[in-house]
């Protein structure tokens, strides 16, 4: 049963550190592409803040990754 | 002209010198948009908690000076200062701020996470004001507090509430995990 279901808190987890790393791109640089501050890309990477489908989407397109595929929701 | 006037553009005039303070100081710095956007960002998660003890700071030339007793220029001058401060700060709230730079910069200063921070410091704001109401009130049924000096509390509440949290939000976001 789903989280949603049970009541149990959701979260959004990422791979962006990850899959970031893997293409050899700084915060600052991946921040640029999305048109974002490095600070928030640091706080979807730390977890701290959960994007709006419209920043999840430039950010899977910036890692050339499916949103699917990038972020998931952890029970 | 009356002190009240005075106290005015002594805050207008204090708030344009920093202003061109400011300007001076990053004159020399070629930086690009992103890199603007994320010395600005910084430097206001730094400024935030400061402005807000100024500002209560501010508060006690007001409530040192006894209700009964006329208010020496000082004072008046002071308490304009505050009023100004005070519009300036809650205009920062509402907008995106930093009025003195272009537009590229502004919007950037503003994305996502920052007016997500924005908007839970102007809630704990209002909270802490309408808190701040509700306490003048209770202590209203056993003394008697003037309208000058509600204002005074619910404001101070609510701007230095927004502008502490608002201040926390900002520095834990440009903390490396």
């Amino acid at each position: 049963m789903s989280g949603a279901h049970t009541g149990m808190p959701e979260r959004l987890a990422n791979r962006l550190k990850d899959r970031r790393t893997e293409l050899g791109l700084t915060q600052a640089e991946l921040a640029e592409r999305v048109g974002v501050t490095r600070k928030t890309v640091n706080t979807v990477e730390n977890n701290v803040f959960t994007p709006s489908a419209t920043l999840a989407i430039k950010l899977a397109r910036a890692l050339d990754m499916t949103v699917e595929q990038l972020f998931w929701i952890e029970p | 002209m009356s002190s009240y006037l005075i106290g005015l553009l002594v805050g207008i005039g204090a708030g344009l010198l920093v202003l061109a303070v400011t300007k001076f100081r990053t004159r020399n710095r070629p930086m690009s948009v992103a890199e603007q956007a994320e010395f600005l960002s910084k430097r206001r998660a730094r400024m935030l908690p400061a402005l807000a003890a100024i500002f209560l700071a501010q508060q006690a030339s007001y409530f040192s000076t006894p209700v009964t007793a006329a208010p020496r220029p000082v004072d008046t001058v002071k308490i304009s200062a505050w009023l100004v401060l005070s519009i300036v700060l809650l205009a920062a709230l509402a907008t995106k701020g930093f009025w003195a730079h272009s537009r590229e910069v502004r919007n950037l200063i503003d994305d996502e996470n920052t007016r997500a921070n924005r908007n839970h410091a102007m809630q704990s704001g209002f909270l802490f004001a309408m808190g701040a109401g509700v306490c003048v009130y209770v202590v209203t049924m056993f003394t008697p507090v003037t309208a000058r000096e509600a204002v005074h509390v619910m404001m101070s509440a609510g701007i230095a509430t927004a502008l502490i949290q608002w201040g926390f939000l900002e520095r834990r976001a440009h903390r490396d995990a």
